[in-house]
């Protein structure tokens, strides 16, 4: 692990990370859709995830319907799994060049995993 | 995957975003995976019925037992003073802040057929504008 960058840069405005929970059609996506892209219209960087094996972050963001086939999602090699330590291979901004997608407002997204590997409707 | 993002939220600060947003798995059992495990403030959206509630609960203490440092809850799709205070004595109950109201907005459900955003469909609607509120909050 590198030393942490983190600390230098972590005063009170960064590093707000927030995990959105809840039941299916609880509307936890409708919400958190809603507070990256007004967060983002505020001026901030926001970084949102899609952490749901069954996605729709991306349309509740405003993405256009027709890109949801586009949308990269995280693959395996990105980490390194070993007891007790995982680590990413690249950075976060590399990841975020290479598996993101610009949704509106600038939000950058990343989606874990394709709609076809939904378990649950 | 989880454990890919788990190692991406964990890393956030190292990045260029200034606040991340995790949408999480919607079943407690993958959410025990631990995802949300860097995470520093967990938000549990609760609808006012039984069901719901119950998964809050349980997701709630999930959240607690990943040691986030703040676990809150966001009744969603409110429609009256008796839903809201079923809510905040569900909050009470369990010992769980109530960090925002959303109300029911019928825009959303429309939006989502019409396949948009609800901050594109209904910007100025009482959903989005009480999630607005939250933001604010958020990062006051």
């Amino acid at each position: 692990m590198p030393p942490s960058r983190a600390s230098s840069q972590a005063t009170s405005l960064r590093g707000v990370k927030l995990a959105i929970a809840g039941k299916g059609g609880s509307g936890k996506t409708s919400i958190s859709g809603t507070l990256a892209r007004v967060l983002a219209r505020s001026g901030r960087n926001v970084l949102a995830i899609d952490g749901d094996s069954n996605p729709n972050l991306a349309l509740t963001l405003g993405l256009p319907p027709g890109d949801m086939n586009d949308v990269p999602t995280l693959t395996r090699d990105l980490l390194r799994r070993s007891p007790g330590r995982d680590e990413l291979t690249k950075s976060l901004e590399e990841i975020c060049a290479t598996h993101s997608v610009e949704a509106p407002d600038g939000v950058t997204l990343l989606v874990m995993a394709n709609p076809q590997h939904a378990g649950t409707g | 995957m989880h454990a890919t993002v788990r190692s991406v939220v964990e890393v956030v600060a190292d990045g260029p975003q200034d606040v991340c947003i995790l949408d999480t798995e919607a079943s407690p059992e993958h959410l025990s995976r631990g995802t949300a495990r860097h995470a520093d403030t967990m938000l549990t959206v609760v609808e006012p019925y039984f069901k719901s509630m119950e998964t809050a609960r349980r997701m709630a203490a999930l959240g607690q037992d990943l040691g986030l440092k703040r676990v809150a809850l966001v009744a969603n799709k409110i429609r009256d003073d008796s839903e809201r205070a079923a809510i905040e004595e569900f909050g009470e109950t369990h010992g769980l802040e109530l960090a925002g109201v959303v109300p029911y907005d019928e825009r959303l459900p429309e939006a989502e057929r019409a396949r948009a955003a609800p901050l594109d469909y209904a910007p100025d609607g009482p959903a989005v504008t009480a999630i607005r509120e939250l933001a604010q909050k958020l990062t006051a």
